[in-house]
């Protein structure tokens, strides 16, 4: 007699020690081969293997947030850079639109992830500097006023209070680039702490790469443009070369399984890809562009691979258990 | 008001899970799925944002005339985990609202009425306890029983424990207490007795803490558990770099852009 | 303990961190007690009388047994019959046997110089009783003084004949039969043993992986003469407890909801007993506390029938119902089966996952015409009809069932006031927490409201007087009219009927509280000529017990109502104020009489005579002025403040015996009552379980029976002869000593009597749906044994329904041992098949080590392990494992075997519901 039906809610964990048991991975220790079949917890595997941490709860905005708010922030850095040493006016002033309209969007990705959108106003209740996402909370609110009131003031014709505005901008926009890497570092994700030294030089050139390809992506040949491209890509490059090379247990989710590939691609092209076609879009357009396809295509998919990749992290017990 | 703690001690549990049970009565947490493990007597898995304690069972092969009880050899331990209320507590400092907040008694408290959610705290705890639970969007954990300590009660917990297993009280009296404990233990040749409380790394002790036989890190309970403050200095000094190069390097470009003969525009 | 009485459990901790006690657990598994134990001794599951056995003899043949108590308060010393005959001497069988009538005679087993009872009258080995209503010590025989050789040298002493029974029972044995490794064997036993003597007790701790056996009942007998030889009963930190099992079950056996017993263990009549004065004389015992038996049953019977009850109708005792037979839960169950029932209530029960051959069990409730279930929760007995797996295999049909089924819900324990007796025989008043949901209602409740239903249909007929004289009177209050529970409790406390008024009807119920200081009351002083109130009913009430009885014993035949009533009516008349009470003397008044109360303190104050009233005579006392069950200020190292343990408040049952015969104690660091000579009486930390004045150096008198027959150094108060038993004389089925016999269903040779390999006494029932495995049995090559988890309670109607609990333990699984699982190529966490000649159900595999492999008789056998708390219902859902479990009878309780029996394992393939 068979009574009960196990079905996808009861077979869950069970199914994913089977599949795990099958590939000789033992992440789950409640399986061992015939003749060896009792799990037993101890110092090296630890509680039967199960994490200790707890993954990252976030979901999709959190990585598009990254992308936005990092091409954003740089976008207003490459906007006064462009004015202060003689970008075209053009430029400067859809850089300031794009930060805008980046910092526009991030308010409401960053809302979208909360588990309890509507307070999202809580965020302004305190100021912690100890705390990364307060100052991003912060960052972000001045950089939004600063961003629109920058561009809000150009409308209006009050140019001096849209440079200052744009200064502002400039200021909190370095912030939206890099503090994303350090939100994530100074966490105890083990693949994320390992990296909270690089993470916002990371994300920082991600994101300038990624302002970059959307200015030159709406058609804007200054050549600064290009040269930013490339050092981007080149730094990008160079992050690339050094997370392969990182062979720390931390790490492992950088080199190894879905996020290891998903890392890869988004290295590849917002790294070499890029470099190879920036160099390339020092003489052909059509190369400039495709480069800043490649770069922005790059930048997304390297913030949702590290995301993921924290994700993956905390299913090896070891790195905490040292 | 003095700061109070858990001392949980292992040798005394008998893993009737009382203390999950209380705790989810008292603060009415809801289930936290009907899975089966097959670890040992456990199902509960982890402490999460529908549990705020759960008991471990730590299995080894008995051997036949020997007890858990046998000083030689340990068998089958329970541990019950919590939070750990430390002392450099990386959830609160993580908490961006203020939500997450270190009460009279010494414990870190998340106040449902705050919290938005954001889940960094998740992040932020060495210990993998709090967490943000999906249908209500908010992130929970042990509350210290904050109600019923304000009241002037034990934690809900700590009173149901049978065995006096969960220890409650003014925290220096339980760290004296463990000591005793120990010293009573490896005197009945339970040489294996061990305390486990980080107070040497940058979590600087937890105000639950947990005697346990062997090693600790068969109980996940980590050796070297660090907060994440320990990382901000090198990860702002990073960002700093990184804004100040993105700074110098724009202008180096549309400066060097600007005065190349080829004009603003390439081609 | 640790699994299924943690809290209980609190206090072994406490006596192995305070005090250095060694924990010693004998289980099959190693489960949570295990882990708190300093020694697991894993055994094969149904070997338990090999190892207690062995322990006797250890204890024996290494003079480890306590001389000074054992002598006199044990019938070590007791001689026995020239023609008792041993299981040594007849191969497993003890003298007595009849292979016809499958039961023995226990005739030959009796105390020299005994004879059995005049009128044959053997109660203990009545067909129909079962063991609650046995031989309550002296039933078996006539009153006489036994031959007892104190030097316990004669060769027919009970202590020479215990060593000759268990000399076979070595640690070799133990190895072999048990599994247990000699060396850890003798370890423990010496640890045991050691805790003996003047200045150390031990205590053993059981529950139902020693009762449920088909030699359930010897188990503990064993585990009684262990301790007793051990001088551990009566003391401080000895004896044997019986951990109970639900909430109240203490209390279900006090104030039984068992079939073969009357409140306070008085035997329920069979259909022999067709008068009070035989059933008196069936089971008075001469000598001891059951003396005073018709005290309780007269008492009890005014309480039933209040003023209904007279002497002329022996206080309507031929209206209580009489067993034919084997009215156990399984005897009337298959009684149902075969259609012979035509209605049931179940109550507080859920037979259709928590009893054995539970597939039998729903089968037969289709045979019923109405069934009707109060419970907490809709549990699996109520929808037998609906989803039961029977309904799933098509072997029923719904619309085939014409059973009526009638759901009522049931307040819970929190939602109604009432008593709990725990296991410690503590009586605790619980306070209604909330108003019970809906129409969800009390058992008092439902009881006194249908109780008052019927008694409205009753008619003249004369199979209605019972029911139209029952006093049911109970005040109710509130708008859903609750029985005031103490009112009950009051009842159950018992009162003095002292005079009988013409009814006005203003008088309150008896049972409704503040009883009057009636004017009956100070007649009754006023004529006692001085002797105040109590001291007249002493004198009269021995006076009036001893012509009783001497009535009875005079002339068998006289023994009729009128004759009853005569021999009582001169007694009345000298010590009660003429027409105060109603007796064949008296003409019966034409008003309707309402009795008037006087309260009593105590059982002590209780007569035969028809004036007093009693519910139930062990908690008389409970509500002795106050609540006492209700007392929340515990005092001294027994708490006694706390609650009310019966009899009498006694916290430790026997406690004479901490006491050596000289009334000292038998060490400082072991007191716990004491002869107090210049008080004259006995005191100590604890309410002494003895005659407070009855000096330890008193004889037992001569000429008086029952209590003042024993002598002051006689601790077992309840036995005729004052000691505690070694041997068992009368009463039991199965035989005067444990012996092992094999499980029913068992693959291993009976290595003690290989001739006699299972209990003779014990009932099959074997039926084409109640089949046993062969012994040995090929196709079911592994022990089985099922258990509890914390977890989860019983039938899982009150856990798994509730998520907090559910989700700790949300599937049913089979603990089996690493070997057996490489053996039948099982995975940790693979589902398996189960089966047992009755049925086969699927689980998780856990495997583990914590249920091990075990050597026995040369062979390598594995144990599997079952946890029977699922079934169809509720938040977590699985196999029924009790219908893996045959129905089977141990000879003295009816218990079935759920701890031992045969199984096959074999792997199942998930079948994985197709995703929607
Ligand atoms: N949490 C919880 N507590 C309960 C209950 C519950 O369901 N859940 N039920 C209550 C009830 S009704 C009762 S009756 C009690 C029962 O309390 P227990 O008697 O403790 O109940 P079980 O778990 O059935 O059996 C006890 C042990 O007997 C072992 N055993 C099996 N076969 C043998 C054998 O042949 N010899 C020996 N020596 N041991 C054997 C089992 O491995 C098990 O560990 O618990 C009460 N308390
Ligand atoms: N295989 C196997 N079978 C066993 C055993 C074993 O060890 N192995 N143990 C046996 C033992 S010891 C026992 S006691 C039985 C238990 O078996 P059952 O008594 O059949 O099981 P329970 O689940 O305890 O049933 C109690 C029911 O009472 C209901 N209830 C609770 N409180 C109240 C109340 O106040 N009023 C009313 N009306 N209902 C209430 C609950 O919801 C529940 O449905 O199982 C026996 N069966
Ligand atoms: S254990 Fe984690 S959740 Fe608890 S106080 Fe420490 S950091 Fe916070
Ligand atoms: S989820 Fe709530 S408690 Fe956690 S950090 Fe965010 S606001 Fe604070
Ligand atoms: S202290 Fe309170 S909230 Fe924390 S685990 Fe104990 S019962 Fe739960
Ligand atoms: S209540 Fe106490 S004994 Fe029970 S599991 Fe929790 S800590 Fe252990
Ligand atoms: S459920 Fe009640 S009776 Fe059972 S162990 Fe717990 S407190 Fe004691
Ligand atoms: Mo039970």
């Amino acid at each position: 007699m068979k009574s009960r039906i196990p079905d996808a809610s009861t077979e869950g964990r069970i199914e994913e020690i089977r599949e795990q048991a099958a590939l000789g991975r033992l992440d789950a220790k409640g399986i061992r081969p015939p003749g060896a079949p009792f799990p037993e917890a101890n110092a090296e595997d630890g509680y039967y293997g199960l994490p200790l941490l707890k993954a990252p709860v976030w979901t999709w905005e959190v990585p598009l947030y990254f992308f936005v708010g990092g091409a954003a922030g740089a976008s207003s850095v490459v906007a006064i850079a462009a004015q202060v040493a003689g970008g075209s006016r053009a430029l400067v002033r859809e850089a300031r639109w794009i930060a805008a309209i980046g910092a526009a969007a991030s308010g409401p990705l960053l809302v979208l992830d909360l588990g309890r959108p509507e307070r999202f106003l809580n965020m302004l209740r305190v100021f912690k500097p100890q705390s990364p996402m307060s100052v991003g909370a912060w960052t972000l609110t001045v950089f939004a006023a600063s961003a629109s009131a920058a561009v809000l003031a150009d409308v209006i014709g009050l140019r001096r209070i849209g440079d200052a505005a744009a200064f502002a901008a400039a200021l909190s926009g370095l912030g939206m680039a890099t503090y994303t890497g350090v939100l994530i570092g100074a966490t105890v994700i083990p693949v994320w702490a390992k990296h909270a030294r690089s993470l916002p030089i990371h994300f920082g050139a991600s994101g300038l790469a990624s302002a970059v390809a959307v200015l030159t992506l709406r058609g804007h040949e200054d050549r600064a443009l290009n040269t930013l491209g490339l050092v981007a890509a080149a730094f990008e490059t160079y992050m690339g070369i050094e997370i392969e090379g990182a062979n720390d247990l931390e790490s492992e989710p950088l080199r190894h399984g879905p996020t290891g590939m998903t890392i890869r691609a988004g290295g590849f092209f917002s790294g070499p890809l890029s470099l190879a076609l920036r160099l390339l879009g020092m003489k052909s357009r059509r190369a400039r562009r495709a480069a800043a396809a490649s770069a922005l295509l790059g930048s997304l998919i390297t913030r949702i691979a590290w995301i993921e990749a924290g994700k993956a992290s905390v299913r090896d017990l070891r790195p905490a258990m040292r | 008001m003095a700061v109070t703690g858990f001392l949980t001690d292992s040798t005394l549990c008998i893993g009737c899970k009382a203390c999950e049970v209380a705790c989810k009565e008292w603060n009415d947490v809801p289930d936290d799925g009907f899975v089966w493990s097959g670890l040992s007597y456990d199902n509960t898995i982890a402490l999460g944002h529908s549990t705020y304690r759960h008991v471990k069972f730590v299995e080894r092969t008995p051997q036949t005339g020997c007890g858990g009880n046998a000083s030689e050899r340990m068998t089958w331990e329970f541990s019950s985990d919590v939070c750990k209320h430390c002392e450099n507590a990386g959830c609160l400092e993580a908490c961006p609202t203020g939500s997450i907040v270190r009460t009279e008694f010494g414990s870190v408290f998340v106040q449902p009425d705050i919290c938005n959610g954001c889940g960094y705290c998740v992040v932020a705890c060495p210990f993998g306890v709090v967490d943000r639970r999906p249908d209500d969007g908010r992130a929970f954990k042990c509350t210290f029983c904050y109600d019923r300590q304000k009241a002037g009660a034990e934690p809900a917990c700590a009173k149901a424990c049978p065995t006096g297993s969960i220890l409650f009280g003014p925290l220096d009296e339980l760290e004296a207490a463990g000591e005793r404990r120990i010293a009573q233990l490896h005197a009945a040749g339970m040489s294996d007795a061990t305390i486990w409380n980080p107070k040497e790394t940058s979590v600087g002790g937890t105000h639950a803490f947990f005697l346990v036989r062997g090693d600790p890190r068969s109980y996940n309970l980590p050796p070297n558990p660090q907060v994440p403050a320990t990382l901000l200095k090198q990860s702002w000094s990073a960002a700093g770099v990184a804004a100040a190069a993105m700074t110098a390097v724009s202008l180096l470009a549309f400066a060097w852009g600007a005065g190349s003969k080829q004009g603003k525009r390439i081609r | 303990m640790a699994e299924n009485h943690p809290v209980g459990f609190q206090w072994v901790i406490e006596a192995r961190e305070k005090n250095g006690a060694k924990i010693i657990h004998v289980d099959p598994r190693f489960n949570r007690t295990s882990a708190m134990s300093d020694f697991w001794l894993p055994l094969r599951a149904g070997s338990d009388i090999v190892f207690l056995g062995a322990m006797i003899h250890y204890t024996l043949s290494n003079e480890r047994y306590f001389r000074d108590y054992v002598v006199p308060y044990t019938n070590a010393a007791t001689i026995l019959r020239k023609d008792f005959q041993d299981t040594e001497d007849l191969g497993g069988l003890f003298s007595g046997w009849d292979p016809e009538k499958k039961q023995y005679d226990g005739k030959t087993w009796l105390y020299e110089g005994a004879e059995p009872k005049s009128g044959g009258a053997q109660p203990g080995m009545r067909e129909e009783g079962g063991g609650h209503g046995k031989d309550r010590g002296g039933e078996g025989q006539d009153l006489h003084e036994p031959h007892r050789d104190p030097t316990l040298e004669h060769p027919r002493c009970i202590f020479q004949v215990l060593k000759r029974h268990f000399a076979r029972y070595t640690p070799e044995m133990v190895e072999q039969s048990c599994g247990i490794p000699r060396e850890r064997f003798l370890e423990v036993a010496d640890i045991f043993t050691s805790a003996s003597g003047r200045e150390k007790t031990g205590a053993i701790c059981y529950a139902v992986g020693w009762t449920q056996h088909s030699s359930g009942v010897q188990i503990i007998r064993a585990a009684s003469i262990l301790q007793l030889l051990l001088g551990n009963i009566g003391r401080p930190g000895g004896g044997i407890m019986a951990l109970r099992g639900h909430a109240s079950i203490q209390g279900s056996t006090d104030i039984p909801t068992l079939y073969d017993i009357l409140p306070g263990y008085l035997p329920m009549p069979s259909q022999d007993d067709d008068s009070l004065a035989k059933w008196i004389k069936t089971h008075q015992s001469p000598k001891g506390w059951w003396f005073n038996i018709d005290k309780y049953i007269v008492s009890l019977l005014k309480a039933y029938y209040g003023e209904a009850a007279t002497p002329q109708n022996e206080f309507g005792f031929n209206w209580l119902p009489k067993l034919t037979g084997d009215h156990s839960h399984f005897g009337y169950w298959l009684d149902m089966a075969d259609g012979k029932l035509e209605g049931l209530f179940v109550m507080g029960q859920n037979p259709a996952v928590g009893a054995p051959n539970a597939k039998l069990e729903r089968k037969a409730l289709a045979k019923l015409k109405w069934l009707v279930v109060r419970d907490l929760v809709e549990i699996e007995t109520a929808t037998f009809w609906l989803d039961s797996p029977e309904i799933a295999t098509g072997e029923l049909r719904t619309e085939d069932i014409d059973t009526e089924v009638f759901l009522f819900p049931a307040a819970s324990h929190v939602e109604k006031a009432g008593t709990f007796t725990n296991t410690q025989r503590l009586l605790q008043w619980r306070e209604q927490a909330v108003e019970p949901p809906g129409d969800a209602r009390s058992e008092l409740h439902f009881m006194v409201h249908l109780g008052r239903l019927l008694q409205e249909k009753a008619t003249d007929a004369p199979r209605d007087a019972g029911l139209r004289g029952l006093t049911w009177d109970y005040p109710c209050h509130g708008p859903i009219e609750e029985p005031d529970p103490e009112a009950v409790l009051r009842e159950i406390h018992g009162w003095r009927i002292v005079s009988s008024r013409s009814g006005g009807g203003d008088a309150p119920h008896p049972a409704s509280g503040h009883p009057l200081p009636a004017s009956g009351a100070k007649d009754l002083t006023s004529n006692g000529a001085g002797t105040s109130q109590t001291e007249a009913g002493v004198l009269a009430e021995k006076h009036q017990s001893k012509s009783l009885r001497e009535v009875s014993a005079s002339d068998p035949s006289s023994l009729d109502a009128l004759s009853l009533a005569r021999a009582l009516a001169p007694q009345r008349g000298e010590r009660v104020a003429e027409g105060r009470v109603r007796g064949p003397a008296t003409p019966i008044p034409t008003a309707t009489p309402i009795p008037t109360t006087a309260p009593i303190k105590n059982f002590s104050e209780l007569k035969n005579d028809g004036s007093t009233a009693c519910g139930c005579w062990i908690y008389s006392g409970v509500f002795d002025g106050e609540n006492k069950a209700n007392g929340r200020a515990p005092k001294g190292k027994y708490g006694h403040g706390w609650g009310y343990a019966w009899p009498l408040d006694r916290r430790i049952l026997y406690n004479r015996a901490s006491a050596a015969p000289d009334g000292t104690p038998w060490s400082e660091r072991k007191k716990l009552v004491w002869w107090d000579e210049s008080k004259g009486e006995w005191t100590g930390d604890d309410i002494a379980d003895f005659t407070k004045g009855k000096r330890p150096d008193a004889k037992g008198s001569t000429d008086n029976g029952g209590d003042d027959a024993l002598p002051g150094d006689a601790p077992f108060i309840m036995h005729p002869d004052g000691v505690g038993w070694l041997y068992v004389p009368s009463g039991l089925k199965d035989g005067p000593l444990p012996a092992h016999y094999e499980p029913l269903e068992s693959n291993q040779r009976n290595e003690l009597y290989p001739q006699q390999v299972t209990n003779p006494a014990a009932d099959r029932k074997e039926r084409p749906d109640n089949v046993y495995a062969t012994s040995p049995d090929a196709r079911f090559p592994y022990v089985l044994t099922t258990y509890r988890l914390t977890e989860h309670h019983t039938s899982g109607a009150m856990s798994r329904t509730l998520s907090h609990l559910a989700e700790l333990q949300p599937e049913l699984f089979a603990e089996i041992s690493p070997e057996l699982a490489e053996e039948v190529g099982v995975r940790n966490g693979d589902c398996v098949i189960v089966a047992t000649a009755r049925g086969e159900i699927e689980a998780r595999a856990l495997v583990t080590a914590r249920m091990p492999s075990l050597d026995v008789q040369g062979q390598r056998i594995h144990q599997v392990g079952l946890p029977y708390h699922w079934g169809g219902r509720g938040l977590v859902k699985g196999d029924v494992v009790n219908d893996l479990l045959a129905i089977s009878e141990e000879p003295n309780v009816r218990i079935m075997e759920s701890k031992a029996l045969t199984c096959s394992v074999r792997r199942s393939e998930p079948i994985v519901a197709p995703l929607e």
